[in-house]
């Protein structure tokens, strides 16, 4: 039992260790709700739900009635989760805190200022959105949970979000590549 | 409504391993596009490898059936996967 809440308290598993659990999940997933674990799909519910409240005409199409359906969904309750058990890692090695921009790294590439986070982060998170919405899912719903049902899409996607990722670093990052 | 209970416990499980896994951070996500650290890879693969022979060993079973299978179709896979790759590397999200 020591054991278990000092590996409970650590930062940082070992990536395989962290890995062997998400794969459980998967797994249960598709068996106790017959779900794949999607988290970019959950947002595109909550636009479509907060979009037809505010303009119902301009969301009243197929994409938002048919293909994403608005409202709170199964991915939309996956998602909470996702946030609580982020925290909750958290909180237990003691490491939560609210940060606006503390990654040393980022810092040493862009520069100290947190607004500068957060622009990049809003609009590379849209195109990050953007991506997902054509592709069909995310990392984790289409590259994991696609490719755990060997579904081609899951690998084409991983190659092109690879190749296309290392090459905007080799982009941000030039000589500190 | 158990459902949806399974799903929030589910969620709860898939937060705490990335958190545990360090991809919650800027430098973890960027990093294995520059080689420097493979956490991401390491982690993904692991969990595909544990679930596919999960999911295929129950299903040799007979004890469940697949959902439906991400759909392929090349053009919008490979696009997708393009641009969803730039906002990955530009936020580390």
């Amino acid at each position: 039992m020591n054991w278990f809440r000092k590996q409970l308290a650590k930062e940082l598993w070992s990536p395989y260790t962290a890995g062997v659990l998400l794969g459980v999940v998967g797994v249960l997933a598709v068996w106790l709700s017959d779900s794949l674990l999607g988290a970019s799909g959950a947002f595109e519910n909550l636009a479509g739900l907060i979009g037809k409240a505010v303009a119902p005409q301009v969301f009243n199409n197929m994409y938002f009635n048919f293909i994403m359906p608005a409202g709170i969904t199964w991915g939309v309750v996956l998602l909470v989760g996702i946030f609580l058990g982020g925290m909750v890692g958290a909180l237990l090695s003691g490491t939560f805190k609210l940060r606006f921009n503390d990654d040393a790294q980022w810092k040493a590439t862009f520069g100290p200022q947190a607004w500068k986070r957060w622009v990049i982060a809003f609009f590379g998170a849209i195109v990050l959105e953007y991506g997902a919405g054509i592709a069909g899912g995310c990392t984790s719903g289409l590259a994991i949970s696609g490719g755990m049902l060997l579904a081609p899409a899951a690998f084409i996607f991983i190659g092109a979000m690879f190749a296309s990722g290392i090459v905007t670093t080799l982009l941000v990052y030039r000589k500190n590549y | 409504m158990l459902n949806y209970t399974l799903a929030l416990f589910l969620g709860i499980a898939f937060g705490f391993s990335l958190n545990k896994a360090g991809l919650t951070r800027y430098h973890k996500i960027v990093n294995v596009f520059r080689f420097t650290d493979l956490a991401v890879l390491k982690f993904m693969m692991t969990a595909l490898v544990v679930s596919m022979t999960g999911l295929y060993t129950l299903r040799g079973l007979g004890l469940i059936t697949f959902p439906n299978i991400p759909a392929t179709y090349v053009a919008g896979n490979l696009v997708g996967g393009l641009i969803f790759g730039v906002g990955m590397a530009l936020t580390g999200f």
